[in-house]
């Protein structure tokens, strides 16, 4: 365990040094800077140079890159590039946000999909295709429905017309109450798209368990199908559910932009596009680089619940 | 001032717990007014601000020697009571006495003009409106009440140059200094409203300024939300979330929200949409080319059937309500397909050719794209649009690396407009002149017409000048945008001005 844990360690360090010299080129490659982005319509040319200058983007981009990389390793992650706020500020503000919705969303999927598919598995498995077909049919629709539309539908239901949820308003971290309110309808939109995937995971993995040697030895001591389903045919079927909804905690992180623009919601998604919009380097580069460190995480995270949920694998 | 969403909560919870005490007498005075703010803020520095939402901001919470007349446009007194020139070249100023700076920075001066146009003109502070100081060459204190202004050449468009707006914002060295790099987030001025708090993600607070030279505004807060997307923004706007909408551009929101009754405050022409043609270009430098693409668009039909409210066919470069420059002798090129036919035969193009036409991303192909590529069509010319997102967009039509680009005329300043476009000192990637257009009599008519003392051959130069540009017609008018702030009946005073600003000194809840 110990040299599997220093073994990550040094993966992290390799993936976060190479996903930053990547990062900061490919930042630079694409046509325009930060500069270019703010001109708008009444800057001319010379104006813009004045400005470059005095931001140091007129230096050498490997000089540049060198004294990034300095920072970096004094732990200096710098301010944005145009508004000069303290970049590491930013996303600890944003970042509460999409975690509260990106878990919230998890666990509204899996309370909706994993029944779902177990049901759907169970009904199959007795020839019952008819149901099957609709569970399955219905995690379809509600999959293929372009979230920008099912949240300014949900607004306009919820909000305007019920007045259960707003459209609009402060988030106050420090109160919870009030903040499962603001993120409620982004949670309830998010889930749709995810609910239609791990329905037919979870139902193809418990289909494919129901014909294990172990569910018709349960079966035949006499044990209720419910206690068979779940307990038995599902608790084997978990690995690839737990996989599916650790990769969409990572792809949630960054899949927010649409919710968190529509419903009003400061999130690190509104942050990373204002970011890539705005050419803000320093932003964009620091954000990538925290998007690194957690994407490896949860790797590292989700092989652990692996073997917390089926003591044959080893790590 | 810290920008952490904590510190927000807990000026708010301050805010709130300090109007509970406050003496009943104050009690009827403290109004809050919720606005829609459409973008994050980008700091409110005069010297380094760029972005109209901003600029909003800022033009509420600083004040110039002169500013804009909500209503006219014109230019009417802010900071300086009075001024005269015998010249355009000598500009003396006579400034308000009592002015007080807002956070009890004390009186405005002389010395902060001073202060306030050397910092725009300082090399280090890098500005971008540096160059629209470019024409002065000393200013003078007599004393603290007086400016003396002296120009290297006589400029009749002065006073733009010092109105409430960017380079011409008054600011308080002290306060400057004490924030520091920060002072972009602290600002302070002489304006009604004085920033109160901010947090970056979501909300912008300001507060009346009691001290305000003009008295105090009627409303005592301003709040800010930040809502980017304009069907949200409407919602909110309809659910009593907000209380005016800062910039509503959807058409269909729009129709709803005037449906629903609410009061649709708005401006008309408030600035022009220019297609600009790189007259480097081995087509596009044929003016019969030039003439024919603008003869075979109907701008008109285009904006009737897409967003009536938001557009409508510009002809001019220049707006109608820019007065003593404005001329509307000046050639129009009205939708005429067989003319626009001609012209190509005769240019030698009788099959038409490859127009490509550079474009921001940001909202795909629009049905206004598509229409305008039907048209083109019809008399032989293929439209190819060339969509890249926008600071790339940006990039390209600095170098000039364009066959055709988009551009929007926010200028207030009629002068400032024609000599950024049509004077060769201004050719781009220096300038704002992205067609690289020269033409000497056009330039010498402009630079008479900068320095005439008399209005009315002022006027007349200004005529000839639009004539010979309409002609040539290096950068051609498509549309002229109207801008909408829908507000709740009970919001008055929601004057929008030419700027697309709203002075919140003028907004009342009644």
């Amino acid at each position: 365990m110990l040299i599997y844990s220093l073994k990550r360690i040094a993966q992290l360090v390799v993936t976060v040094l190479g996903v930053v010299t990547l990062v900061f080129f490919t930042m630079r490659m694409i046509p325009g800077d930060p500069i270019s982005a703010m001109a708008g319509d009444n800057l001319s040319g010379e104006a813009l140079d004045a400005m470059r200058k005095q931001m140091g983007l007129n230096e050498p981009v490997f000089f540049q890159y060198l004294h990034y990389l300095q920072n970096l390793a004094t732990l200096h992650f710098g301010t944005t590039v145009t508004t000069k706020l303290p970049v590491v500020g930013l996303i600890a503000g944003a970042l509460p946000i999409t975690i509260s919705i990106a878990v919230g969303t998890i666990v509204l999927t899996a309370l909706i999909a994993v029944p779902l598919g177990t049901l759907a598995a169970y009904m199959s498995y007795k020839g019952r295709k008819t149901l099957d077909n609709v569970i399955t049919g219905i995690a379809m629709v509600l999959d293929l429905m372009p979230s920008f539309w099912t949240s300014l539908v949900l607004l306009l239901i919820f909000s305007l017309v019920l007045h259960w949820f707003p459209a609009s308003g402060m988030v106050s971290l420090s109160d919870p109450g009030q903040l499962l309110h603001r993120v409620a309808l982004p949670i309830i939109v998010l889930s749709m798209a995810q609910i239609a995937t791990l329905a037919r995971i979870t139902r193809t993995s418990v289909l494919e368990v129901l014909s294990e040697d172990y569910v018709r030895t349960a079966r035949s001591l006499g044990w209720s199908e419910l206690r068979v389903l779940f307990r038995h045919a599902l608790k084997n079927a978990a690995l690839p559910i737990v996989t599916v909804l650790g990769l969409s905690f990572g792809n949630l992180l960054n899949g927010t932009v649409i919710v968190e623009f529509i419903f009003t919601l400061p999130g690190i998604g509104n942050l990373l596009v204002a970011g890539m919009n705005s050419r803000d380097y320093g932003l964009v580069q620091t954000m990538i680089l925290f998007y690194a460190l957690i994407f490896v995480l949860i790797n590292f995270a989700t092989d652990l619940v692996y073997r917390l949920v089926d003591p044959r694998v080893k790590i | 001032m810290s920008l952490s969403r904590r510190s927000v909560l807990k000026g708010g919870a301050a805010l709130l717990g300090s109007s509970l005490v406050a003496p009943k007498a104050f009690a009827a005075a403290e109004k809050t007014l919720v606005i829609r703010f459409y973008d994050d803020p980008a700091g409110f520095d005069p010297a380094t601000i760029f972005r109209i939402e901003n600029e909003n901001i800022a033009f509420n919470i600083f004040s110039g020697l002169t500013t804009y007349d909500s209503k006219t446009g014109q230019i009417v007194p802010d900071l300086a009571e009075s001024w005269e020139t015998p010249d355009n070249v000598t500009w003396t100023f006579h400034l308000r006495k009592g002015v007080q700076f807002q956070k009890n920075y004390g009186e405005f001066t002389s010395a902060d003009v001073v202060y306030s146009l050397n910092r725009v003109m300082d090399e280090k502070t890098a500005s971008p409106y540096r160059s629209e100081l470019s024409g002065v060459d000393s200013i003078t204190t007599p004393d603290p009440y007086t400016v003396v202004i002296k120009l290297k050449a006589a400029n009749g468009g002065f006073l733009h140059t010092v109105a409430n707006y960017h380079e011409g914002q008054m600011l308080k060295k002290e306060a400057v200094e004490a924030a520091g790099d920060q002072w972009r987030w602290q600002p302070v001025g002489t304006g009604p409203y004085y920033l109160d708090s901010i947090d970056v993600n979501s909300r912008i607070v300001l507060k009346r300024h009691e001290g305000y030279y003009k008295g105090p505004a009627p409303i005592s807060t301003l709040d800010f939300h930040i809502i980017k997307d304009d069907a949200t923004a409407a919602i909110a706007l309809r659910n009593g979330e907000v209380d005016l909408v800062m910039r509503e551009s959807n058409e269909e929101q729009l129709k709803t929200l005037k449906d629903a009754g609410f009061k649709m405050n708005h401006v008309d022409n408030y600035a022009t949409s220019l297609k600009v043609f790189n007259l480097t270009d081995p087509i596009l430098k044929d003016v019969r080319v030039r003439q024919a693409i603008a003869y075979a668009i109907d701008y008109d039909a285009i904006s009737q059937a897409i967003s009536p409210s938001l557009q409508a066919a510009s002809y001019s470069m220049l707006m109608p309500w820019m007065e003593g420059v404005y001329s509307d002798k000046a050639p129009k090129y009205k939708y005429d397909p067989d003319k626009a036919k001609q012209l190509l035969t005769e240019a030698g193009y009788p099959n038409g050719f490859e127009l490509k036409a550079l474009n921001t991303s940001a909202q795909g192909v629009t049905e206004a794209m598509q229409l305008e590529i039907n048209y083109l069509a019809a008399v032989g010319i293929t439209e190819t649009m060339e969509l890249v997102d926008t600071p790339t967009y940006n990039k390209r039509r600095n170098d000039g690396d364009f066959m055709s680009a988009g551009r929007l005329l926010p200028a207030v300043n009629p002068d400032l407009i024609l000599f950024s476009y049509y004077h060769p000192d201004n050719i781009a990637p220096k300038g704002l002149n992205g067609a690289r257009y020269n033409n000497p009599e056009l330039t010498t008519t402009l630079e008479a017409a900068r320095a005439e003392k008399d209005p009315a051959k002022r006027a007349e130069l200004y005529a000839k000048v639009q004539d010979i540009a309409m002609t040539d017609l290096p950068y051609m008018p498509t549309t002229v945008s109207n801008v909408y702030w829908p507000g709740k009946q009970n919001v008055t005073g929601v004057n929008i001005n030419y700027l697309a600003q709203v002075n919140f000194w003028e907004v009342d809840i009644t």
